[in-house]
């Protein structure tokens, strides 16, 4: 098998799993619409493999392969084809998605069992799979747009997956105006490129770049900030994160696959993808540096206060993929890469955790009402453990390694660089913070009546009914809206971990690598996985990669040790040993504190900015415009003027409107027949 | 293959419904209309795309002592349109032959009658054949809508016969004036397109005449201003003609300004080249603006045409190569879409009581997945989703604008924006959420099933390769653009300002 055809396969086998789920339908078994899906995307792991044993076959100065299909439109000196572009980041990226999103369907299957809606759950899980692959194997711009689209799409069917929820389809929606106007973003940007050089395929674009525009010439500069808009729209940046959040409507297992493995981390690629064009546009970069500083600050900040479990997680992850714009658009690609990664593992596996937790509480989704799972969920405790170490970057565990890598090559550039370094370290005591104080509040204190249940049955809390969490008060079922019980989470009975093995099996091997992985990155240069593997991408570099300075180094390794060890303590006595100190702190502070709950008043300032004049506009053209000088002047007027111009017609055609048009036929059939006899 | 079989086919087999008995009126015209589609089919696949000029050409004087000749053809411009008008046509009435109707017989022929109209009008390669077919094909459906229309559709035919008549009235002395002038200088008086192009009408007459032709295409399409008579029009007329009418009679419009009116009035094209793509521009927004604000599905349907075809004259006048292969495209993609969507749409209705009304519908995709997977495509192309084959045609047509006039491009993309609002809003109300007041959840029939589905399945095929239809339009597009162009910026600096094509071999 060759390079191209491996990457092919990849690509092909979660379209295949999507196509005959889709196409067998209902007369699939659940069991084996799951078995399919999980093997199809179990396959094109397989083949991710192989494409990178192939791979690192070449000779590591020609490790790209280029391979197409079919054009899918070449005229007007326009060609868009249907092509891969294989490289060391194409294949980190494939390797990452098809590998964690196996575990996720594995994940599912279980978790899902229950669900009426399950073989449809299988088929757009695997089509999301598919359209993450093709954005990021595609060989060109157009194609990168298409899977950019196709995971819009994708992640829309997901988050609304729960249809009878309005919360559900109005998140749904939510998200896919905001990743539309990231898709308009990138074509725009790519309007631009393409005026000037005329060429879509990445290989052209980077050979060119330099001829073709001035450094930081204006008109690139404004092509990378619209492309950026479409980076941060997928990645939920400031200001496009809006629909992030909201996105928790989807089942828990898509959260996991949308925070994980797929979407979010597409903005990521798709600056190190970009990169010889973000280095020739160093204004654009700074930009996108300075928003993904930004954005981990107050994503960090928003997560210190929020009450709904998935939620919390939700905003470590707008703020963790902010440390990975930032570090990407600085030109730290191995710290930013090596970060996706670990990330990947360990929000998978806190997202399955949450899930199985969720379960056990019969849907309720609040932290508030959960307390003391620790004894009754020992597994779910453990894997939640291993992924706040990683996530709160606690010495020697993964996430310590990759955030470290990170800063310390964004620190090493030097002059302003040092704003986003300090940046890093106060967003990475947030980060101590919220993970703790999740984990401090779901699993120590006296157990909840959910946790009691579990303990003495050994089954999930069965509420009377079910209600949706989004409704109401987040606290108290009873004022929630009652679920449509023919498609509504989570059927009738709950699937948490300890109970149902595929959940356990897609956990187990995402803990070992939350704890591990860090070990193929090592400081000093001990291990080199990754840099030495990414490095034939990179090797255009204009900025130095991977800097050695081995004092910058240890400094950063030392403050942030010092940083995790002791705000995990502060956490501790904040929300174990001195149950009242955080209420304490929100009274002392209580703008602050309304700040964050209230999420930066973000969604007020959409709506007030672009919904609202919007909306006023509709309102406008509808009720007023529209009635006045459309139907009032051009119909009224045009029909007065014919009225004017002739009774006989006016006659004719009030209320004889079969007559009046018989007529012009009959007429002009008068007319042709007399011109066909003439001329015959 | 002579056009003549291709175009009266439908008239034919129509007219024996008229005389068949009730109960199989329905099924001679599907048979014609299906006879039509193969014959169609053959042609597009013996279409040679290399070969310039027309193709099955049918020359023959019609009336000779005024120089109009019968004159029928074939080139990129319209073999696709011309087979997507058959396929079309052909859901369409067969859909239709599916349900009752009063007086099927009138009914199918008319409906029959306007097939051949439009494939005539899509065809004819002389100034007034094209005006005779654009005229006859406006006719069935006034009968249409004044007798198979629902409410208020006395006042509906009325607006829409004053507003079409006043266009075609404008066109009509618009061509004969462009016969007459041109015969000026002594030449034999003749309105074939190929012989009037080599006229040179004078600068000023070309300018008043476009505006003739221009009214009657813009009235048709419609777009914004003029397009008063179309809420009216698409609330009551019955919903398969609906669909081809909204789907097809438009694009003969469009295609009049490739076919006619740039090739011939170059230098009138040039003149009020920003005053069409300001129209174009306001029909984008002003359509998609009221697209999200309608709750009734055929007004939410027929404002997104108003926005869509404001971005295919927007192609049509960048007055490049890339905005008219982008505009035709998407004349085809667009075709495709709207046809489904609104036979979708009497399907909702019938799931819905009658009731054509968002709010009041809900939740269906439960007990009817097929349908709402099939709903889910159309509206996933209707906002032009890349991956489908109108991204394709957008981004040509965009690609078009860019290149000269890039501020009305970067306005134009807040359609696209809107879009996304307006055609998930309308899935997502009737598909989703709960179950509506009148909604009565059902799976899609199999002979339903049998008319979408292939449509679907062509907007998929379209998706994967849009390039055969932009292939045939590549040459013929540039053609018709090229003496406008040329008006626009004699120098045409635009082809050197791309540094890259000095760069790479």
């Amino acid at each position: 098998m060759t390079l191209a055809t491996s990457a092919w396969l990849v690509l092909a086998c979660p379209l295949v799993g999507m196509l005959s789920i889709a196409l067998l339908g209902k007369k699939l078994s659940p069991r084996l619409a799951g078995t399919i899906g999980t093997l199809a995307i179990a396959l094109a792991f397989a083949f991710a493999v192989v494409t990178l044993i192939k791979l690192q076959q070449l000779p590591s100065n020609a490790r790209l392969e280029t391979t197409s299909l079919w054009d899918l439109a070449n005229v007007g000196g326009v060609k868009i084809e249907v092509g891969l572009y294989i490289d060391p980041l194409s294949t980190f990226m494939i390797l990452i998605v098809t590998g964690v999103s196996t575990l996720i369907h594995l994940y599912s299957a279980g978790y899902m069992q229950t669900d009426k809606g399950y073989v449809r759950y299988f088929a757009y899980l695997n089509f999301f799979v598919f359209s993450m692959l093709l954005l990021v194997l595609a060989g060109n711009l157009i194609l990168l747009i298409v899977g950019w689209a196709f995971v819009g799409a994708a992640s829309y069917m997901l988050v609304s997956y729960w249809y009878r929820r309005e919360t559900a389809t109005a998140a749904g929606i939510k998200a896919f105006v905001i990743n539309v106007i990231g898709d308009i973003g990138l074509v725009l940007g790519t309007l631009f490129l393409f005026r000037t050089m005329g060429v879509l395929d990445y290989g052209q674009l980077f050979s060119n770049i330099h001829v073709a525009f001035d450094k930081d010439a204006p008109e690139l500069v404004a092509a990378m900030l619209l492309i950026l808009v479409g980076a941060f729209a997928k990645s939920a940046q400031i200001p496009f994160h809006t629909w992030l959040p909201d996105a928790m409507e989807g089942p828990t297992p898509v959260s996991s696959l949308i925070h994980a493995a797929t979407m979010v981390t597409a903005g990521v690629y798709l600056i190190g993808r970009l990169h010889p064009l973000f280095e020739w546009a160093p204004t654009a970069a700074a930009v996108g540096a300075i928003i993904g500083a930004i954005t981990l600050l107050v994503a960090g900040s928003i997560g210190l206060v929020m009450t709904d479990l998935k939620r919390v997680i939700a905003y470590s992850t707008m703020s963790q993929i902010g440390y990975m714009i930032m570090g990407v658009s600085a030109a730290a690609y191995v710290g930013g890469f090596f970060h996706l990664m670990s990330h990947a593992f360990f929000k998978a596996l806190l997202f399955m955790a949450a899930g199985s937790i969720i379960s056990a509480m019969g849907g309720n989704q609040s932290l508030n009402n959960m307390k003391g799972f620790r004894k009754a969920m020992p597994f779910t405790f453990a894997c939640f453990l291993a992924g706040g170490f990683a996530l709160s970057a606690f010495p020697l565990f993964s996430g310590f390694f990759s955030k470290d890598t990170l800063l310390y090559e964004v620190g090493a550039r030097g002059g302003w660089y040092w704003a986003l370094y300090v940046a890093g370290y106060v967003g990475a005591a947030f980060t101590v913070f919220y993970t703790w104080r999740m984990i401090f509040r779901a699993f120590w204190g006296q157990p909840c009546k959910e946790a009691v249940v579990v303990m003495e049955t050994g089954d999930a809390y069965h509420p009377a009914q079910h209600t949706n969490p989004h409704t109401g008060n987040e606290d108290d079922p009873s004022t929630q809206e009652v679920e449509d019980p023919e498609v509504g989470f989570p059927g009738h009975e709950h699937r948490y971990a300890e109970k149902t093995w595929q959940m356990r099996y897609a956990m187990i091997p995402l803990a070992i690598l939350a704890v591990f992985a860090g070990v193929i990155q090592l400081p000093f240069g001990i291990t080199n996985v990754i840099s030495d593997f990414l490095h034939p991408t990179f090797a255009d570099s204009t900025v130095a990669y991977m800097p050695e300075d081995s004092g910058l180094e240890a400094f950063g390794l030392i403050l942030s040790s010092v940083i995790a060890i002791v705000s995990l303590i502060a956490a501790y006595w904040i929300w174990v040993r001195r149950p009242g100190s955080s209420a304490a702190i929100q009274a002392r502070l209580p703008w602050i504190h309304k700040l964050f709950v209230n999420k930066w008043y973000f969604d007020e300032l959409n709506h007030a900015v672009i919904i609202a004049p919007m909306a006023a506009v509709g309102r406008f053209a509808k009720n007023t415009f529209e009635r006045i000088v459309i139907d009032g002047a051009m119909v009224g007027g045009a029909t007065g003027i014919v009225r004017a111009g002739s009774s006989v017609v006016r006659s004719g055609q009030s209320g004889y409107m079969r007559a009046y048009a018989s007529l012009i036929v009959l007429g002009l059939i008068g007319v042709a027949l007399y011109f066909l006899i003439e001329s015959a | 293959m002579s056009l003549s079989i291709i175009i009266w086919l439908p008239a034919v087999a129509g007219a024996l419904s008229l005389l068949a008995p009730r109960a199989v009126a329905g099924r001679l015209a599907v048979v014609g209309a299906l006879a039509t589609l193969v014959l169609a089919v053959i042609l597009l696949v013996g279409f040679d795309n290399s070969a310039p000029g027309l193709q099955n050409v049918t020359d023959q004087n019609w009336i000779s002592a005024l120089g109009i000749h019968y004159k029928l053809g074939i080139d990129g411009l319209n073999v696709w349109l011309l087979t997507t008008t058959a396929m079309l046509f052909f859901a369409a009435i067969l859909f239709a032959s599916f349900r009752e109707w009063e007086r099927p017989n009138l009914f199918f022929f008319f409906f029959a009658v306007a097939e051949s109209a439009v494939l005539g009008a899509f065809c004819a390669q002389d100034l007034i054949l094209f005006v005779v077919f654009f005229d006859l094909m406006l006719i069935p459906f006034y009968f249409i809508t004044g007798m198979w229309g629902g409410e208020g559709r006395v006042q509906a035919t009325t607006k829409m016969v004053i507003y079409t008549l006043i266009g075609s009235l404008l066109m009509l002395v618009a061509a004969v004036a462009t016969g007459v002038i041109a015969a000026e200088g002594g030449q034999p008086l003749t309105f074939a397109i190929s012989g009037l192009q080599q006229a040179g009408l004078s600068t000023g007459t070309q300018e008043w005449i476009f505006l003739g032709f221009a009214a009657a295409f813009l009235v048709k399409m419609p777009l914004f201003p003029l397009h008063g008579w179309m809420p009216d029009a698409y609330r009551t007329m019955p919903l398969p003609a609906l669909a081809v009418f909204s789907g097809i009679l438009s694009k003969v419009a469009a295609y009049g300004f490739l076919r006619i009116v740039i090739p011939l009035f170059p230098d009138g094209a040039a003149h009020f080249q920003e005053l069409l793509l300001l129209i174009a521009l306001a029909s984008i927004i002003y359509g998609s603006v009221m697209a999200f604000t309608q709750t009734n599905l055929r007004l939410i349907f027929g404002f997104s045409s108003v926005a869509q075809l404001g971005f295919i004259v927007l192609g049509i006048f960048a007055l490049s190569p890339r905005g008219a292969e982008g505009a035709l495209l998407q004349m085809v993609n667009h075709a495709v879409i709207t046809v489904p969507v609104f036979l979708i749409i009497a399907l909702l209705a019938a799931r819905s009581r009658g009731s054509e009304d968002i709010r009041e519908m809900g939740g269906l995709a439960f007990r009817a997945p097929l349908l709402a997977a099939l709903f889910l495509i159309v509206s996933l192309a209707t906002l032009a989703m890349p991956g489908s084959s109108n991204f394709i045609g957008e981004f040509y047509i965009l690609l078009g604008v860019f290149e000269s006039k890039t501020v009305i491009a970067i306005i134009a993309f807040s359609g696209v924006a809107m879009a996304a609002v307006y055609a998930l809003r309308a899935y997502i109300s009737t598909m989703h959420n709960r179950v509506g007041a009148q909604a009565t959840p059902r799976e899609i029939g199999l002979q339903d099933a049998l008319v979408l589905v292939p449509l679907v399945l062509v907007i998929l095929a379209l998706a994967i390769y849009p390039q055969a239809p932009l292939k045939a339009a590549q040459g013929p597009a540039a053609r018709s653009v090229a003496k406008a162009r040329l008006a626009l910026d004699p120098l045409d600096q635009r082809a050197s300002t791309q540094k890259i094509s000095q760069v790479t071999p």
